[in-house]
């Protein structure tokens, strides 16, 4: 599977304005439910908080992966976001986060939503990865950084 | 001299991509022209959610919820490779197991005697060290017996549909 394949260039943003935890899984649930039309944000929003109430999602090295699983959506979905400020995110090592991958899939798509969170948390390992996220500017340049590991580059 | 049928046993390892289906269909067809028996398998990556849980993405009971979904989806997609068996009057069986992938798969493979493995696409590895977690590739490196990895989506298309 590719990551690829799951995120559309609308699901991107580089600049969030979010400044703390409800507000920044409020807007790119925002921003992924105006993507699509088989499941409203106040739904997604739920399940992902609900997920987030069980223990922090916040990576260390500034990286987060809110995610839920949501029988009303209809497939894997992924949104990204980038923080120039870096937000609270009770992250592992108690750092501001600044690149949050969330994703949200049905039941019925258990596999590919585990195997799209592996990934992720591999190419956090690859050096450059992050850095090159944070200074991308614009969702086409994190797609191309994506895209670029993806095959092979 | 007799001749021996050098395809008695044919595993098929499935893990519900789209290039499975494919591995599926040229798995059907080779069971039928050789008369081989054919056993599908689906590995549930009990290895990968624990190394989720253990890099605290997962909780626990979230980590047991993705484990019970993924064996679900493992059964309908044997079920569903079956029918597909039984639509071109093969038998298939089915075998769904726990564990680290590639283990699983050889391990499956020596019990069942397989003389042949067949499998979908590999994925894209972009470092030796990648190589290490795709399955398909540590399955295709350390089985000891033949296997064989599908790709020509046109041409199984039309030798499935022929048979």
């Amino acid at each position: 599977m590719k990551l690829t394949d799951y995120i559309k260039i609308e699901c991107i943003k580089t600049d969030l304005i979010a400044e703390d935890k409800e507000e920044v899984i409020e807007e790119l649930v925002e921003m992924l439910s105006e993507s699509m039309t088989c499941c409203g944000a106040d739904v997604i929003y739920q399940a992902v908080m609900e997920r987030e109430n069980e223990g922090s999602t916040g990576l260390e090295k500034g990286i987060a992966i809110p995610h839920a699983k949501c029988d009303e959506v209809d497939r894997l979905r992924i949104v990204i976001g980038i923080s120039r400020e870096g937000i609270n995110f009770d992250s592992l090592d108690g750092k501001p986060a600044y690149i949050f991958f969330l994703m949200i899939a049905p039941s019925s798509e258990a596999g590919p939503h585990v195997q799209a969170i592996a990934r992720i948390v591999k190419m956090i390992g690859i050096e450059g990865f992050r850095e090159n996220l944070i200074k991308a500017g614009n969702a086409e340049k994190v797609l191309e950084i994506i895209e670029n590991i993806e095959n092979g580059g | 001299m007799d001749s021996v049928n050098p395809l008695q046993n044919i595993l098929l390892y499935v893990d519900g991509s789209e290039s499975s289906v494919l591995a599926t269909r040229m798995a059907i067809t080779m069971a039928k022209a050789y008369g081989s028996k054919l056993r599908a398998v689906y590995v549930v990556n009990e290895n990968l959610l624990n190394e989720l849980l253990k890099a605290k993405i997962f909780v626990k009971v979230e980590k047991m919820d993705y484990e019970r979904d993924i064996e679900d989806d493992g059964k309908r997609y044997l079920d569903y490779v079956k029918k597909l068996a039984e639509g071109k009057g093969v038998q298939l069986e089915t075998i769904l197991l726990k564990g680290v992938v590639y283990e699983e798969v050889l391990r499956e493979a020596e019990e069942y005697g397989a003389d042949l493995v067949i499998q979908g696409e590999l994925g894209e590895v972009q470092s030796l060290k990648d190589s290490f977690y795709e399955e398909g590739e540590q399955i295709l490196r350390k089985v000891s017996c033949p296997v064989m990895v599908v790709r020509g989506e046109e041409k199984i298309e039309n030798i499935f549909e022929a048979l």
